[in-house]
């Protein structure tokens, strides 16, 4: 009898999750390049939200040499953080999770649920918009003007640790938006959930240590804000210590497995959008 | 069944009957928007805590500088800045308008067209439909506001007068900042790229109005610039007047300027009305 | 014969459009130097409309209809010739205008989505102003006419197509315009639902003696509502007059199709074969032959379906186009112009 269909490649390969991203990174890349148009007009949104940041430091150092016990180029240094995750977030996660929240409503998420891979891993990498990481860029450019202002500079080791940080803080938020967008199965309406979170994410300008303690603790168990801006920015402040990394890692574990019991009871619920 | 000739069936005119019929028009509208509005409890919810947290981000900052200079700057004590900041969210969702990015869906989806059929100038669906709104929310960020007065411990020297003031300037700050948000709007009838334009508008007056400090925290350059600009009026002067910051002299004279920025882009927002709907009845939707 | 409703005279309306070339160059180019093409969608229209009157108007895709009826209710100005509705220019929209027209467009909805549409009319009585004990007598009638008793106290959203396009016609009639433009009023809706609006429409025409203009890809709606049709290609127009006369005119078939139940498809016999699908044929056959084949048919054969249609209205205004298009050629063979 002939065969039927193509041939599966039925290998394990433990890095697919990472090649359907690369994949789905380049035709996204490609449908981008097209707006050439648009970079413009991101490069001009970064600067001014760049400047405005800038003022806002340049109105409260006029007023004090340090705030919470940070020095200016400290909190340039959060500035900077805060930037280039909020690059990260809005140009890989914030897009997927909108693209799903509109399949959850129209109904079209069969498409991806009948696609032979992991679910999960297409809705979260096949949005990428690249001209959003604009602000990865300014966000490290103004990272290395902070750290060149601070005392010493920074050692290799903290430079691993940052890294790692951010791995873990950048996790964190998708694990956060995940979750939330997974209860878009049951709250179809869920539109005001970008404002809420650029709202809240607003609040990782600042190291999150200034805030009174409830607003504090919302703000890293909540909301992963402080693991995403201010504990990777401790790490170049030479200000983070064992428990904290250990707490990040421990945390990050825990949500990733909860995320994914929680997207998979999500699924099991959906039943397509009828209406 | 009648085949007569088709009567018309409006209402008598008159000046009398046609405020009545304004009024019943703002009402009615307003009416409808509640309705609407408070079926969505949840979105209306997630809107008020996104938009409670960028004041609470200000009020941390500054009651903590406040707190290392000795007890205040910029003439604010930390009560004085949580009273500032908590004001500051029921005037923001006073001075909420339109968003001018509406208007684009509105001229490519073709709302538009339906409203240049009707007989009145569209800004008072508008006007009065975000008023409704409003009407939602504020019940909604009445228990915030207890809860963050709980929190923060503002300090007010309430005044009468202030509060009268109050009570006026928040409707005109409303008002005022609905003028600049359809003009900005309608910018979108000449270029699609509108994004720049509007972030410039909304950067400016982030700085220059009093939302993100109070006024008397810039510098003095900052401040004069102001003066010649309409932000101040719809965050900074309704805030500053409850809170207990003005003498009544300039209580009363920001009414006043409030006043004539409102004549002013009243104006221009009606002039440039005539040429976007020319514009857009020569170019086609 | 009383004034006209509608007077259009030379009417013309020429769209500027941007020449836009592919490649950045050009795009960076086209920011200091617009090279424009003029477009004529309307190119001279002469007609006129006795109050009362309902009239088809007729054409394919982009032939003009929807731009002429945009320019008689005030959303288009023309860049040449004069339009008058009820002695008013509709380009001046004035409030008295705009208070005696409607103009309702398939597709589109202008009810609140969220709430019951007895809220979008009370909305519309104030802004129309409508004195309220007349306002609740024309809306009443209007819902028992459509039987949407039921439905007026069910959010908009709820609704389906055909119940949501019943309610649109209710609100833009609610304040009983005297001149109506129905761009496809009956688009996507199935064909209950068609005849449903087609009633109504009559009905309104009969009740309150006003003017309609209609336009639609249905020849159901044209036939039940209009006596006369204006047909307009690349913004002219080709034929103004009863749609007997053109019926009787261009459109001389009727098409049959038949399936067999022994799934045979030869019916070469019968008629002109246009198609064979899936055992069904369908044949075009002269319209004074039609009953007689299909007697025919139905005596020889085994036949397990079978439809009598008139040509879509698209073949009809096709043949129209097309002998318009032979008579400007003869003209222009005739001499120069």
């Amino acid at each position: 009898m002939d065969q039927q269909g193509a041939r599966f490649d039925d290998r394990p390969d433990p890095f697919r999750a990472v090649r359907l991203f690369v994949l789905f990174f380049r035709i996204g890349a490609l449908n981008e390049l097209q707006y050439r148009a648009n970079f413009a007009v991101q490069l001009f949104q970064s600067a001014l939200a760049l400047a405005t940041g800038l003022a806002v430091l340049g109105l409260v150092f006029g007023q004090t040499t340090s705030l919470g016990g940070w020095t200016q180029a400290e909190l340039l240094a959060v500035m900077g953080v805060h930037i280039l995750v909020g690059g990260i977030i809005r140009t890989a996660i914030q897009p997927n999770m909108e693209r799903l929240m509109t399949d959850v409503r129209q109904g079209t998420l069969d498409f991806v649920l009948t696609k032979p891979a992991d679910a999960q891993v297409i809705v979260s990498v096949r949005e990428f918009r690249i001209w959003q990481a604009v602000d990865i860029v300014v966000g490290a450019i103004v990272l290395a003007i902070a750290i060149g202002q601070l005392e010493g500079g920074i050692g290799l080791g903290a430079a691993l640790v940052f890294g790692a940080t951010l791995l873990l803080g950048a996790s964190m938020v998708y694990c956060f938006w995940l979750i939330l967008t997974t209860a878009a199965f049951w709250i179809v309406r869920m539109d005001e959930l970008h404002e809420l979170f650029d709202g809240l994410y607003q609040s990782g300008r600042w190291p999150v240590t200034i805030y009174p303690g409830w607003l504090r603790i919302s703000l890293t168990f909540l909301v992963p804000i402080a693991f995403a801006v201010t504990v990777p920015a401790e790490a170049l402040t030479s200000r983070l210590t064992i428990e904290t990394l250990a707490l990040a890692t421990a945390f990050a574990a825990v949500l990733f497995v909860v995320t994914r019991w929680f997207w998979r009871f999500g699924l099991r619920n959906y039943s397509g959008a009828s209406a | 069944m009648t085949s007569s000739a088709p009567t018309l069936t409006t209402l008598a005119t008159g000046p009398l009957a046609s405020v009545r019929a304004w009024l019943g028009l703002y009402a009615t509208q307003m009416r409808v928007a509640i309705a609407s509005q408070i079926q969505y409890r949840v979105s209306n919810y997630f809107y008020m805590i996104g938009m409670v947290t960028e004041p609470v981000i200000y009020l941390v900052v500054w009651s903590t500088v406040a707190r290392q200079q000795g007890g205040s700057v910029g003439g604010f004590t930390p009560g004085e800045f949580a009273a500032y900041y908590i004001v500051w969210t029921l005037v923001r969702n006073m001075n909420i308008a339109l968003t001018p990015w509406a208007w684009e869906e509105r001229v490519r989806g073709g709302d538009l067209a339906g409203m240049l059929l009707r007989p009145v100038h569209p800004i008072h669906l508008d006007l009065a439909g975000l008023a409704g709104w409003k009407a939602v929310v504020i019940v909604l960020w009445l228990p915030i506001a207890a809860f963050l007065s709980l929190l923060f411990q503002p300090t007010f020297s309430i005044e009468p007068l202030g509060v009268v003031v109050f009570f006026i300037a928040i409707w005109g700050a409303y008002v005022l900042r609905s003028m600049f948000l359809w003009l900005l709007g309608l910018v979108t009838f000449w270029t699609t790229r509108v994004g720049p334009v509007f972030d410039i508008f909304f950067t400016a007056e982030l700085l220059l109005s009093g939302r993100l400090v109070p006024m008397s925290l810039m510098p003095d350059w900052a401040r004069r610039i102001a003066d010649f600009l309409p932000f101040q009026w719809t965050f900074s002067f309704p805030i500053e007047a409850l809170i207990g910051k003005l003498p009544p002299d300039q209580l009363l004279g920001g009414l006043a300027m409030q006043g004539l920025w409102i004549a002013i882009s009243a104006s221009i927002v009606a002039v440039t009305w005539r040429l976007a709907v020319r514009r857009f009845a020569a170019v086609g939707g | 014969m009383p004034d006209p409703a509608i007077r259009v005279t030379a009417l013309e309306k020429t769209f500027r459009v941007p020449v836009r070339e592919a490649g950045l160059a050009n795009a960076v180019r086209s920011l200091f130097r617009r090279e424009h093409r003029d477009v004529r969608a309307v190119d001279g229209v002469t007609f006129q409309i006795a109050p009362g009157e309902v009239v088809g108007f007729l054409g394919p895709n982009g032939a003009g209809k929807t731009t002429t009826l945009k320019m008689l209710s005030g959303l288009l100005y023309p860049t040449g010739g004069e339009a008058t509705v009820l002695g008013h220019v509709p380009a001046r929209r004035e409030a008295a205008f705009l208070r005696r027209i409607t103009m309702v467009m398939g597709n589109r909805n202008q009810l609140q989505w969220d709430l019951p549409a007895l809220d979008s009319f009370e909305l519309i009585r104030a802004i129309y102003r409508l004195e309220p004990v007349d306002f609740r007598r024309t809306r009443d009638e209007f819902i028992e006419l459509l039987d949407l008793g039921t439905l007026v106290d069910k959010p908009v959203r709820n609704l389906s197509l055909g119940e949501r396009m019943k309610m649109e016609f209710v609100g833009a009639l609610l304040h009983r315009p005297q001149v109506l433009f129905l761009d496809e009023p009956t688009l996507g809706l199935d064909v209950t639902m068609q005849k449903r609006i087609r009633t109504f429409v009559a009905e309104y025409n009969r009740r309150y003696g006003a003017t309609v203009l209609l336009t639609s890809h249905y020849m159901a709606d044209v036939e039940a509502l209009c006596r006369r049709v204006v047909v307009i290609h690349h913004g002219r127009i080709l034929f103004d007059g009863a749609l007997t006369a053109l019926s009787a005119n261009f459109d001389t078939t009727k098409t049959i199709g038949v399936t067999l139940s022994d799934g045979s498809t030869d019916l070469s016999g019968y008629g002109e074969v246009l198609s064979v699908e899936d055992g069904r044929v369908i044949l075009r056959v002269a319209r004074a032959d039609a009953p007689n084949v299909t007697t025919r048919l139905l005596r020889d054969l085994p036949v397990a379906d079978l439809t009598i249609e008139d040509p879509p209205i698209e073949d009809v205004i096709e043949r129209v186009f097309a002998d318009a298009r032979d008579e400007r050629a003869a003209s222009e063979a005739a001499g120069p112009r």
